[in-house]
């Protein structure tokens, strides 16, 4: 029926077509085109063609500054990173977001320029930098024309050893990040993570609350704390400078001795982040947003430290579980029941125990629902175990996509400061692919059965808290706790 | 589709723009700046474009269908975009919800489609000995899509697209407060109107007829173009381009409607109240050239003057020196039947909206005067330029070199305009941008929004 229908209509556009000539020749091959069953099997791949995955080379200048770089010469353009090995996690008790505001400050002055001025140096070589914090570390960043890296250095140098910290710009930075957190504070998807990174690891660890910290312990920053942190934060024994695009080791050796050579510091001993509890789940954790008309779900634990064993072979359980768009949680969640517009899981593995958490939002009215399809693709894991076939297909796809990973200077870049952050080996990415080529199916399943275990899944939810009531209260997935969103902090 | 379909209001559907170096260094990097390609048509009328790129072994293949909100019906908004869905449900020979699946199992990167106001694309950046199942799986559904569709993926593609635009729109900070702006700007009949997600009625209203219709007339190979980008040998792409593509059936390339340009003759204030977001919102709109058309360029510059990094004329005055704003930026929003220009500002925990519009009209009542300087002028250009050379580095994904050409294609004819493109922001002058401020950025012919949060949410304001 179908099929005659469009036939029907392909056949009286064809009538309309310009020359005789053409309409024979496309009938023809209408005809071929039905009868074709060669397009019934999906073509053989070609020969393999050879993996190429991102490497990097390393080495250390007198005063203890590390440089990496990994070289791609194709374009005539670079991309630099200065990493260092304080990040958030580094924030004290009480002092949420100290990091980020620390680094985000160094752009608001250094040397003799002041914001302004420092942006239009930028833009005069063509481009503008970058300053944040992660977890694990923090950076400056610059992607510059090969020609005007000499002088982006300089102005990179700059920023990191005469940062200017003065009152004023401390003060202006301050009122920023408030402003920008009580625009945060609106977004669901703040509101979840904020709640979530509580509720595995509790508020006193580093991993505990969020980089951007909370209005309450922003208002608490001083100048003081901010000097403070980035005398700690800046010593060249804690720092690379990452250099990945169109250089040399010899070329980056001399720009960074040039630039950062005469940099000193004495380096403080950053402390691991502790070893979180796993826990049964009890509670379910909800921060109300009233008359929100999707719940955003988030289901989580604390998963593993970059490095450990188990990563890789995690990193393919999840791709089945819920890493993918073909994962089974999204062709559930989306594809057949149609809650929500997507449905993910990822593992951030950091330098300690990192989360592993399943997100979606969801059509409010089904909230209940959709919540007890996440736990039942959880327990599908057990009950359904990863067959041969999709472990393979997460295996190859996950192989295969890396050189896709790294198409740009920056992604490279990116990952050379994370391999510093971590203290990764320089063939980091040669140890994926061997972890993924390697990793057995019995591995997978233990790693099923260690990290995707639906009892030890803590929830957070967003969304009215009416709904949410009634139809998760009935499910018995836990006791209902709400958390109310940070208060906006009022802004002098 | 999936992850991040639809474009609205999003600069990257075209890179906005770039530019030719500074003169010194003019000969070689404009040599840089060039993409080498060829084209041609297939008997059928669809377009391919090949490009090579041995950078790294992969391949991008990229698809563009010339239809998009703009082509959409009336009482049928949202529906270029739910048809794009669809696309992905599998056909004749390609079973249903495997697409995705298979291209990630393979190793893709970049798997996509996006609607826009003006085209319709698909892409994925596969290995390169995979080349051959990327055309299989994009000439089967440019094929025989109708012979695998059922009413019940209709309707779970349906449900979808609504959940998106509940994300994207009705539970996301703005995303009402875009939509009636948007709207004010190209009121009904206007095929903008919809703002490519549409409205819920309509999407409720789309029926397998429309389905059918749609992919007839618009989903012609003659309406399309193929673009394979990456480490690939051009005769061997050749042949399997026209294996997988050269026997589907012709169809007629369909007409795009005339439209024409709506106007404002006074200024169009909306106050209304913000569900989701916690600050106070400002939006401008101007209706502004089309692209790649006279004062496309200029448009550029000037957005850059106003808004791009803290030096910014906005950015100075209602940031730094008012205190009035946590954030600001302006930008020219470039589409093939009228563009639109854009500012937008969010207020500072309990600032007034009011005094917000004051300083913006303050900081355009000097351009109008002035215009933007020499040296403004010159940091956008270097931006521009360095922006675009990034985008060279990657063969597929939104706004790579497959994209970059196949936009040259659709709105000039010709894949090879990337110097011509560059070319146009050497030639903007300060009087240029004057002018656009006093002519297109009129303070009578635009529309201004207020999105207000109620004071329970916004905060105690001092």
């Amino acid at each position: 029926m179908r099929r005659a229908h469009a036939l029907l209509i392909a056949a009286s556009l064809l009538a309309a077509c310009a020359t005789p000539q053409k309409t024979r020749e496309v009938e023809v091959k209408e005809d071929r085109g039905v009868e074709e069953q060669w397009r019934r099997n999906r073509p053989q791949p070609g020969e393999p063609v050879p993996l190429r995955v991102p490497k990097f080379s390393r080495t250390e200048l007198p005063n203890g500054l590390t440089v990496i770089v990994s070289e791609r010469h194709d374009l005539p353009i670079v991309a630099v990173r200065v990493a260092l090995r304080t990040g958030s996690a580094a924030d004290p008790e009480g002092k949420a977001g100290l990091a980020r505001l620390t680094y985000q400050l160094l752009l608001e002055g250094a040397g003799k320029l002041d914001a302004a001025a420092l942006d239009q140096a930028f833009a005069d070589l063509g481009t503008s930098a970058s300053a944040d914090a992660t977890h694990d570390g923090g950076f400056v960043a610059v992607d510059v024309m090969t020609e005007r890296l000499d002088a982006a250095m300089e102005l990179l140098a700059d920023i990191v050893l005469h940062p200017r910290f003065d009152p004023a710009s401390f003060q202006h930075r301050k009122e920023q990040t408030l402003s920008t957190l009580a625009y945060q504070v609106g977004n669901p998807s703040f509101l979840g993570m904020e709640a979530m990174a509580a509720t595995l690891y509790g508020e006193s660890h580093p991993y505990g609350r969020t980089v951007s910290g909370t209005p309450e312990t922003v208002s608490s920053l001083t100048l003081e704390d901010a000097r403070a942190f980035w005398k700690r934060a800046a010593v060249p024994s804690q720092a690379a400078v990452v250099f990945a695009g169109d250089i040399t080791m010899d070329r980056a050796v001399e720009l960074a001795t040039r630039y950062f050579g005469q940099w000193k510091g004495q380096a403080v001993a950053q402390p691991e982040p502790p070893t979180p509890a796993v826990e049964p789940r009890r509670r379910i954790v909800v921060v109300p947003k009233p008359g929100l008309q999707q719940t955003l779900i988030l289901v989580g634990r604390p998963a593993l430290r970059a490095g450990d064993p188990d990563e890789y072979p995690l990193e393919l359980a999840n791709a089945v579980f819920g890493g993918l768009f073909g994962s089974r949680l999204n062709m559930n969640l989306r594809e057949a029941k149609g809650y929500t517009y997507g449905a993910r899981s990822s593992v951030d593995a950091r330098r300690g125990v990192g989360p592993l958490i399943a997100y979606s939002q969801v059509r409010a009215d089904v909230t209940g629902p959709a919540l007890v399809e996440v736990f039942a693709e959880l327990q599908g894991l057990r009950e359904r175990p990863i067959t041969e076939e999709e472990l393979e297909g997460a295996r190859e796809g996950r192989i295969r996509s890396m050189p896709g990973w790294f198409e740009t200077v920056g992604a490279l870049a990116s990952a050379g400061s994370r391999l510093f952050w971590l203290d990764l080996p320089l063939d980091h990415y040669d140890q994926v692919l061997r972890g993924l080529e390697t990793a057995t199916p019995a591995q997978v399943r233990q790693v099923v059965e260690a990290y995707l275990d639906p009892e030890l899944m803590q929830v957070v939810l967003v969304g009215d808290p009416e709904i949410i009531r009634a139809q998760v209260e009935p499910l018995g997935l836990g006791e209902l706790v709400f958390r109310q969103p940070p208060a906006i902090a009022s802004i002098p | 589709m999936p992850w991040l379909a639809v474009a609205v209001l999003s600069m990257l559907t075209l890179p906005a723009a770039a530019l030719a170096a500074d003169p010194p260094n003019e000969e070689s990097e404009k040599a840089v700046l060039s993409i080498p390609f060829e084209k041609y048509t297939l008997d059928n009328g669809l377009e391919v474009i090949l490009s090579v790129d041995r950078k790294l072994p992969v391949v991008a293949v990229n698809v563009w269908y010339h239809v998009g909100a703009f082509h959409e019906q009336p009482g049928r908004t949202g529906f270029a975009h739910l048809f794009e869905h669809m696309m992905f449900q599998g056909s004749k020979n390609v079973e249903d919800d495997v697409h995705i699946s298979l291209l990630q199992q393979i190793g893709a990167t970049d798997v996509n489609g996006t609607t826009n106001f003006d085209r319709t694309n698909y892409f994925q950046t596969v290995p390169a000995h995979h080349l051959e199942t990327a055309l299989w799986l994009e000439s089967d559904r440019m094929g025989f899509l109708l012979d695998a569709l059922t009413p019940e993926k209709l309707d779970n593609q349906r449900e979808v697209v609504k959940n998106e635009r509940r994300q994207r729109t009705d539970a996301a900070p703005y995303g009402l407060a875009s939509e009636k702006a948007w709207q004010a700007l190209f009121p009904l009949p206007h095929p903008y109107y919809g703002s490519v997600i549409g409205s819920m009625e309509d999407l409720d209203a789309a029926t397998m007829e429309d389905v059918f219709q749609f992919f007839e007339k618009w989903y012609a190979p003659s309406n399309a173009t193929l673009a394979i980008v990456g480490d690939i040998d051009v005769e061997e792409t050749k042949k399997l381009v026209e294996r997988y593509f050269g026997s589907l059936p012709s169809r007629p390339k369909p007409e795009s409607p005339r439209v024409e340009d709506v106007a404002l003759n006074e200024e169009v204030v909306i106050r209304m109240e913000e569900p989701v977001a916690t600050l106070p919102l400002v939006l401008m709109y101007w209706h502004s050239p089309r692209i790649f058309t006279e004062g496309d360029a200029t448009a550029d510059i000037v957005a850059s003057a106003l808004g791009t990094g803290k030096a910014s004329r906005l950015y100075q005055r209602l940031i730094y020196e008012k205190k009035l704003a946590q954030s600001v930026s302006a930008y020219q929003y470039s589409l093939g039947a009228q563009s639109a220009f854009g500012i937008e500002v969010v207020a500072r925990p309990g600032k007034s909206t009011d005094e917000i519009v004051a300083e913006v009209d303050a900081v355009l009542a000097e351009l109008r005067e002035n215009g933007v300087t020499d040296e403004e002028i010159r940091r956008a250009r270097n931006r521009f330029e360095t922006r675009r050379l990034l985008g060279l580095q990657r063969v597929g994904g939104f706004g790579g070199k497959a994209d970059m050409l196949q936009s040259y294609n659709h709105f000039l004819g010709d894949p090879g305009k990337l110097a011509w493109d560059l070319q146009r922001y050497e030639l903007v002058t300060t009087e240029e941008t004057r002018e656009f401020a006093r002519t297109i950025l009129a303070p009578d012919r635009r529309v201004v929004l207020h999105a207000i949060p109620p004071a329970s949410r916004a905060g105690g304001a001092e």
